[in-house]
């Protein structure tokens, strides 16, 4: 090879055509998805989350929790995500329209959460599993902070063994919105093209 | 330098290595102190996996910003300065030219290096961008590519002012790395940072970009640097070499399109994941190349040759390995689990990393004109690096199996998950602190050696096997 042109040309022209067809190409497929509207409802899929649940999604991010949590849930056929109880369907493009940054994660340390909010309701206990952990999750304390009991105690302070008398724990602004993301994670909704595919039986096969 | 001191080596060293002996063993310098640091970030983050608790009281460290610290430390710090290190002496030899634009290699490696460093402080206090290979936050994006444009200045003034028309691989290799990156990192930033794709083009971009990352800077700065070395050790032009432009061209055609793979069965379109599928089977034709190309190292002899001969070893061993992982049937089984890390394992530490120490090894001692200062901390460091690595991809993989047989079967819980994890991962930890071991022995041996506090210069001319007029015909 001599031609140095001929070299930076193919370099670009490498990178560009790249870009052009996964980038851009996935972009012009997905990037004008909208919401699915559902008449029988009246509702337009998937839905908003709340501001906190928002701003929860950001604490999710920056603590890095995709490191070892994903929230994709494959089909039936491929993983035992269904059978786990992860979800009923596949997750699909427009499942993450709304999200500023999705987390769909590429590792299972722990559980899939795309569909935590469907199988957990309890506030009280993801506070108490954020703060104490366990044996397989870690609790981060520096998203509570202990104060005195100013009149009523708080009702989401978590129960903490040897707690001073007249001290609470109560989760931070981030924890807040933080298990209120984790609550709004549900993706109940079946969308047409959530649905899994189902060959078409042979003739013969369909008379038996 | 004395007289004295130049003459002792006049077979090989040239005016090209030592007036580029400051600035490179800076980026070199610099490049091993990152790998000590994030030496030490996969320590605790290898802890983290079988003892949850351990730092998870500090908001700096938890497992997630641990990982991407690791991760950025190892890759923006480590190979980042030690690959253009090598690969701008690289174009500066092959160049025929002393190196110019110096001043602003110094200038890029502190900025760059200050960039990196802001970065990882971002990242700790939850700034991260949450994208693999691209974790640093916003703001301290478009100072990288300003820095990484000032250190490329020499390399771009090398290369366009090389004496002979002709190129070799290596030349197309650290061209390719140095000029593609700029303007791959600034069209990730564009799409995932300043203007954001929607929904889950984000993660087939982020997937785009940590592939070209490989495929258009990490393995073409190993490989200018393994086309450079090799003839050099064995004395001999590089067999099949006609087929090296085919080979070169693959790796940058089609290597960017194998992406897609890490996200089989997920929320994307379905051809993405297909796409990577085919586009592995293509991109083996290159590995197959580089292997024809360099099957001369594994009767080679030299100090760094045995790193460079694992090193090749492992670029072949991933490439094959990737091709099969990209399979729907082995994904099922190996997707999520920590075979994708020690697959990772192999093919940033394994490949690039080795061949990089073995390319300090030979470079080193030609630019500072003297011997390494010991012996047997080299020896202690090929034995201690190779240990690690092998342990720990073998542990990754046996907790990988382990853990993709538990989740396809819905019965095992979580907890049973993890205790048949648990001894695999405590090998994966003693093998980061053997890493970690290993590469506090290179970096005394490189400070020892560059500062001149050991070494002797009698012993240089015995390392130099080439005269300067081989340069071209090995090359």
């Amino acid at each position: 090879m001599k031609n140095g042109p001929l070299l930076f040309t193919g370099l670009f022209l490498a990178l560009l055509i790249s870009f052009g067809g996964l980038v851009l190409g996935s972009h012009g497929q997905l990037g004008r998805m909208a919401p699915y509207f559902d008449d029988g409802d009246g509702t337009a899929f998937p839905q908003r989350v709340s501001g906190l649940a928002a701003r929860g999604q950001l604490v999710y991010a920056d603590l890095g929790c995709a490191s070892c949590h994903t929230q994709q849930v494959r089909r039936p056929d491929f993983g035992s995500d269904k059978a786990r109880g992860w979800g009923e369907r596949q997750s699909v493009a427009r499942d993450y329209i709304h999200q500023a940054r999705p987390q769909i994660g590429a590792a299972r340390i722990g559980p899939d959460l795309t569909n935590l909010g469907g199988r957990q309701k309890s506030e009280e206990a993801l506070f108490a599993l954020l703060h104490e952990g366990s044996a397989r999750h870690p609790g981060y304390k520096f998203l509570f902070e202990t104060r005195d009991v100013a009149g009523e105690a708080s009702p989401r302070a978590v129960k903490v063994a040897g707690a001073a008398a007249g001290r609470e724990t109560v989760p931070t602004e981030r924890a807040r919105a933080l298990v209120a993301y984790l609550l709004s994670l549900n993706t109940a909704y079946d969308y047409p093209e959530a649905k899994p595919f189902v060959p078409v039986a042979k003739p013969a096969e369909a008379k038996k | 330098m004395s007289n004295a001191q130049t003459n002792a080596a006049p077979a090989e060293v040239t005016a090209i290595d030592t007036q580029a002996r400051g600035p490179l063993l800076l980026l070199l310098g610099s490049g091993l102190v990152w790998l000590a640091v994030s030496g030490v970030l996969a320590l605790i983050t290898a802890i983290q996996l079988h003892s949850p608790q351990f730092l998870a009281d500090c908001f700096l460290f938890t497992h997630g910003r641990a990982q991407a610290l690791r991760e950025t430390a190892f890759v923006y710090g480590w190979l980042a300065n030690a690959g253009l290190g090598l690969a701008l002496w690289v174009l500066g030899r092959l160049g025929g030219e002393p190196l110019r634009g110096l001043n602003w290699v110094v200038v890029g490696t502190l900025a760059w290096n200050l960039g990196v460093t802001c970065g990882l402080i971002g990242i700790a206090v939850g700034d991260t961008t949450t994208f693999a290979l691209l974790q640093m936050p916003r703001y301290v994006q478009p100072f990288l590519v300003f820095s990484y444009a000032t250190l490329s200045i020499a390399g771009v003034l090398a290369w366009s002012g090389r004496r002979a028309d002709a190129m070799y691989a290596s030349q197309w290799y650290a061209v390719a790395a140095i000029f593609l990156f700029p303007w791959l990192l600034m069209a990730a930033q564009a799409v995932l940072l300043w203007w954001p794709v929607r929904g889950v083009v984000q993660p087939i971009a982020a997937g785009w970009y940590a592939q070209s990352v490989w495929s258009l800077w990490l393995a073409p700065l190993a490989l200018a640097i393994l086309y450079y070395v090799l003839p050099k050790v064995t004395g001999r032009t590089l067999p099949t070499y006609d087929w090296a432009p085919l080979g070169f061209w693959t790796l940058i055609f089609v290597g960017t399109w194998t992406g897609g793979r890490h996200l089989i069965g997920g929320p994307v379109p379905a051809w993405i994941p297909t796409i990577a599928v085919v586009a592995h089977s293509l991109v083996l034709f290159h590995y197959l190349v580089v292997a024809l190309n360099c099957r001369g190292l594994l009767a080679a002899s030299g100090t760094g040759v045995g790193f460079m001969r694992f090193g090749l070893v492992a670029y072949v061993l991933f490439g094959a390995l990737e091709f099969l992982a990209s399979f729907r049937g082995i994904a099922a089984h190996a997707q999520f689990t920590f075979i994708e890390p020690a697959l990772q394992q192999l093919g940033l530490y394994g490949a690039l990393s080795m061949i990089f120490f073995g390319g300090i090894y030979y470079a080193v001692p030609r630019l500072t004109n003297r011997a390494w200062a010991s012996g047997s901390l080299i020896g202690g460091h090929r034995a201690l690096v190779m240990t690690g690595i092998v342990i720990s991809i073998l542990a990754l993989i046996v907790a990988g199996k382990a853990q993709g047989g538990a989740l396809l079967d819905p019965k095992v819980s979580f907890a049973d998950l993890f205790d048949r994890v648990r001894g695999p991962l405590l090998a994966h930890t003693a093998a980061q602190a053997v890493l970690l071991a290993a590469n506090l022995l290179l970096l005394v041996n490189f400070l020892r050696s560059a500062c001149c506090f050991g070494g002797s210069t009698e012993a240089a001319p015995a390392l130099f096997r080439t005269s300067a007029t081989e340069e071209a015909h090995a090359s």
